[in-house]
């Protein structure tokens, strides 16, 4: 705990000491991490491998996006808004997805996913077809309230939301709801015959999981200016599942530096070399066999060793 | 255009589409009973195929020869990928292996492009096969024929090879109790690493065969996967007759979809896969839901 309170002031800290460059990146960090740990409550918790999650980010994305382009709505109230519809619309996906278990479940998420990413390409007046939508505004409040329109205004933003999210998601882990979610995870039949009806409680985590994706998709949008169907696209989703396997599924701190462990490879790679990704897939590989716990599970257990 | 001459083409070109789809829908499946793990990678391979087949032509200047060194290069890789790496995994969860095979997609997919390049590179059919021939006075390539003649053969060899010979025995055995076949005195390891590399080495003959029609590119792979797990699911995870009908239903589909409604032909094949999974869980012929 403590740790996490010093993590949140470094975090909040940092802006007086990063050139423009760095804070955009890290910003960045911030969204891919809220995106990863709202993965992270289906696949550490309830081992619901969802590979469309690129679906609610892209929806979260577009959904803020026309908010802000044709409302004026004050930017957080456009991503609050995306992220709630995006959860909303999530029920009625966990309801189909829901419906099958293990694999055939990851792949009903993924022919979601697929069918946004088809559908993004013909409704050219919400989505812009494959032009997407540019020039996404960030609005400012009432009583011109526009701190969140500057880099460090964003980034605090971002920032608030993650903290937000994060706390929130801890309280619902740590809650009776989140121990019938664990009970699935371990095993299902065994949740079912304690009397637990688990299908509700998986379209319910299906749906606050791709709401927080969404959150993450629609802060994207303003952050990056732009949203288009790339967003929505399945490598997306896998790359936010290598995030939140190499940062430690089921710890949801883990997911975040999953995130920014990403970003940072990404960044380093892609200077010398095109091929970044070739060398993200061996350090993905490498990571599921010799380290499944992930960075954060890593950190843990140096950490114990030295309090013992 | 008639509407008779009209069908019997369309249904020509479906059937050749599905003979493709067949290719990669019987390899994941027979992975997939044996082995009850998922191969992301099976689109990877499949572009592999592609890639291989191009090269064998570019130097023999011989389609044939391609079709029999790529399955042979893409399904050795598959089971030394299965030796090396996989191999490791099988006290785990399924989860780790979807996410294995997912990171050999990426890996395989750099290094095709750091060997072959970004273009899309466009493989001649031999030249016996490059002639169009007049069905109903309609014309008709035919290369896509011989797509269809050799996804029915292929199916009817795999077939016949589960059915009677010893290896098929044992692939059947070995998926109902692989533990039972490990205790009567098989090495059900060798099985799986066999198992594997039949499985990837029909994904490289699909993509030999697939390469004249669509050119070995990057953007292969992504789609193939998509399209052999709509198959598969829509069969049933692990059956063999499964994959054939979800192959030919979704060519079907696929083709008369892009005629008729070319805006909604991806969302059919999907709609068609979640209904089936809301009727019938664990696919059309799948055993457990």
């Amino acid at each position: 705990m403590r740790l996490l309170l010093a993590a949140a002031a470094l975090l909040a800290l940092l802006p007086f000491g990063l050139p423009p460059y760095a804070m955009t990146l890290l910003t960045e960090a911030l969204i891919l991490g809220l995106f990863a740990m709202s993965l992270d409550l289906m696949v550490g918790y309830a081992r619901l491998i969802s590979f469309g999650h690129a679906a609610a980010y892209g929806f979260g994305a577009y959904a803020s996006g026309n908010f802000l382009l044709h409302t004026s709505m004050p930017l957080p109230c456009a991503v609050l808004l995306a992220g709630l519809l995006g959860g909303i619309v999530a029920i009625g996906v966990g309801w189909v997805c829901t419906q099958a278990t293990g694999i055939s479940f990851s792949m009903l998420t993924l022919a979601y996913a697929q069918l946004l990413y088809a559908v993004a390409f013909k409704w050219t007046p919400v989505t812009g077809a494959s032009d997407g939508l540019a020039g996404i505004p960030r609005n400012p409040g009432p009583f011109g309230v526009t701190w969140w329109s500057t880099h460090a205004g964003f980034y605090y933003l971002t920032l608030a939301f993650l903290l937000g999210a994060f706390v929130f998601c801890r309280q619902l882990v740590r809650s009776p709801f989140g121990a019938v979610l664990r009970g699935i995870r371990e095993n299902e039949a065994k949740t079912i015959a304690l009397g637990y009806n688990t299908r509700r409680y998986k379209i319910a985590i299906v749906a606050i999981s791709f709401g927080v994706a969404g959150l993450a998709g629609a802060l994207y949008a303003p952050f990056a200016g732009f949203a288009n169907t790339e967003l929505l696209f399945w490598l997306l989703s896998g790359q936010v599942l290598i995030m939140v396997i190499v940062g430690g599924a089921g710890t949801l701190v883990g997911p975040v530096l999953g995130a920014m462990f990403f970003l940072y490879v990404q960044q380093k790679l892609s200077s010398y070399t095109d091929s970044w990704a070739l060398f993200f897939g061996v350090i993905f590989i490498l990571f599921v066999l010799f380290m499944p716990e992930g960075i954060w599970g890593l950190i843990q257990s140096r950490f114990k060793q030295k309090t013992v | 255009m008639d509407f008779l001459p009209f069908l019997v083409t369309q249904c020509l070109n479906a059937l050749s589409q599905a003979a493709l789809l067949f290719f990669l829908g019987c390899g994941l499946t027979l992975i997939f009973g044996i082995m009850r793990i998922v191969n992301f990678a099976h689109g990877a391979f499949f572009m592999l195929g592609a890639y291989v087949g191009y090269s064998t032509v570019h130097w023999t200047g011989n389609f044939w020869t391609a079709l029999i060194a790529a399955p042979i290069l893409v399904g050795g890789f598959g089971a030394a990928f299965e030796l090396g790496i996989l191999r490791r995994l099988y006290g785990r969860d399924g989860h780790a292996f979807l996410m294995v095979t997912f990171g050999l997609t990426l890996v395989m997919g750099e290094v095709i492009r750091l060997i072959w390049g970004v273009e899309a590179l466009q493989v001649k059919p031999p030249e016996s096969l490059s002639d169009i021939v007049f069905i109903l006075d309609e014309p008709f390539p035919v290369y896509r024929l011989f797509l269809a003649g050799a996804g029915i053969v292929v199916a009817l060899v795999i077939w016949q090879f589960l059915e009677r010979t010893r290896l098929g025995l044992l692939i059947r055995a070995t998926s109902q109790n692989a533990e039972m076949v490990h205790a009567l005195g098989t090495d059900v390891r060798l099985v799986r690493s066999a198992v594997f590399g039949i499985g990837c080495g029909l994904a490289g003959i699909g993509g030999v065969m697939a390469a004249p029609l669509v050119t070995a590119s990057l953007g292969m792979a992504p789609n193939a996967v998509i399209d052999t797990f709509v198959i598969v699911i829509i069969g049933g995870m692990g059956s063999f007759l499964g994959s054939l009908i979800g192959a030919v239903l979704v060519a079907f589909v696929q083709v008369f979809g892009t005629y008729y409604f070319p805006d909604f032909a991806l969302a059919f094949m999907y709609l068609i896969m979640v209904t089936v999974l809301v009727v019938r869980p664990g696919g059309l012929l799948g055993k457990e839901a």
